[in-house]
């Protein structure tokens, strides 16, 4: 059962890789750069969680609780280097640095919920 | 406005997502969810847009029961591009510094122990040749044909040529009565 859990987060990741480089040709093609590069934000962050999940699969051994307790802890660890920037740009009044940082966020928020959803999903 | 007030307006203004909020506020007084549901972008990118133009004074905001209503600061959108292009650059005092280099390496070549050793091909070079040798003329008199060549002649063997290009120049005028220095833009102020 586990392959399948795999399987739904790696299709899950490729999506959303997928589809925010789509959308960032797109946004770029109609001159709006800014948030272009907000949408590759978004892919690289996919990208990251993705590698992250994936060194999970492998230290894990197909331990589904070990896979799970690795990928919780780095996305647990990762961003909190994300939120000092978050942090640091808003004292700086940083408009650019403060949206690039949020987006990362709450990215990663949503790749959490994700994760937990099918990954506690009923064998 | 200032070169870089222009230039972070200017940067600013070519996005369209911001393009499109500016036109929406000329329209009317917004607030972000407003925006966002009207350009179907989400309401922190709004507010991202809306940061980019407050910086660049595009827009302004005021607080309106519950709500930050944001306007469109009209005052700048009324300068033409042209005022812009006219404003005093920031670069002023380098370039007028670079060009104050110029004209002395240009002195340092053609002339050597206060004479003129060649009169230069190049018009740009003549001309602050010229402007040095006009400076042995007071303003306010009137000098003889003799004179003049007297004087060039402490310059240059060439006087003729000299004279017939100070006047040219507009760096001397004369008429029936002889010759004056004629003050440049730069002198008269």
């Amino acid at each position: 059962m586990i392959e399948q859990k795999i399987s739904k987060l790696n299709s899950y990741f490729d999506k959303q890789i997928s589809l925010c480089e789509q959308c960032s040709k797109k946004l770029l093609a109609d001159d709006r750069k800014d948030e272009a590069v907000f949408e590759k934000v978004k892919a690289n962050v996919y990208d990251i969680f993705r590698t992250i999940f994936s060194v999970a699969v492998k230290t894990g051994k197909g331990d589904s609780e070990a896979v799970r307790r690795f990928f919780i802890l780095k996305i647990q660890q990762i961003p909190s280097n994300w939120a000092t920037a978050y942090n640091q740009a808003k004292k700086h009044d940083d408009a650019d640095k403060m949206q690039i940082e949020q987006i990362k966020l709450d990215t990663v928020s949503e790749i959490k919920e994700i994760f937990t959803a099918i990954w506690e999903e009923e064998e | 406005m200032t070169e870089a007030e222009a230039i972070r307006l200017f940067k600013c203004l070519s996005d369209k997502s911001r393009l499109q909020i500016l036109k929406s506020l000329a329209i009317e007084d917004m607030y972000v969810e407003r925006l966002a549901e009207r350009l179907d972008i989400t309401a922190p990118t709004v507010s991202f847009h809306l940061k980019k133009l407050a910086d660049a004074g595009a827009v302004v905001s005021y607080k309106s029961q519950y709500y930050m209503m944001y306007s469109l600061n009209k005052e700048i959108f009324k300068t033409s591009i042209l005022e812009i292009l006219q404003e005093k650059s920031d670069e002023a005092e380098v370039q007028a510094r670079r060009d104050a280099e110029y004209r002395q390496r240009v002195i340092d070549t053609f002339f050597e122990y206060g004479k003129l050793k060649a009169i230069p091909a190049q018009q740009k070079k003549e001309r602050i040749v010229l402007e040095v040798i006009a400076q042995a003329f007071e303003f306010d008199r009137i000098y003889s044909e003799r004179e003049v060549n007297i004087m060039i002649a402490d310059f240059h063997d060439d006087f003729c040529t000299i004279r017939r290009d100070m006047i040219g120049e507009q760096l001397l005028d004369r008429d029936a009565k002889g010759y004056w220095r004629v003050k440049t833009e730069c002198e008269e102020k």
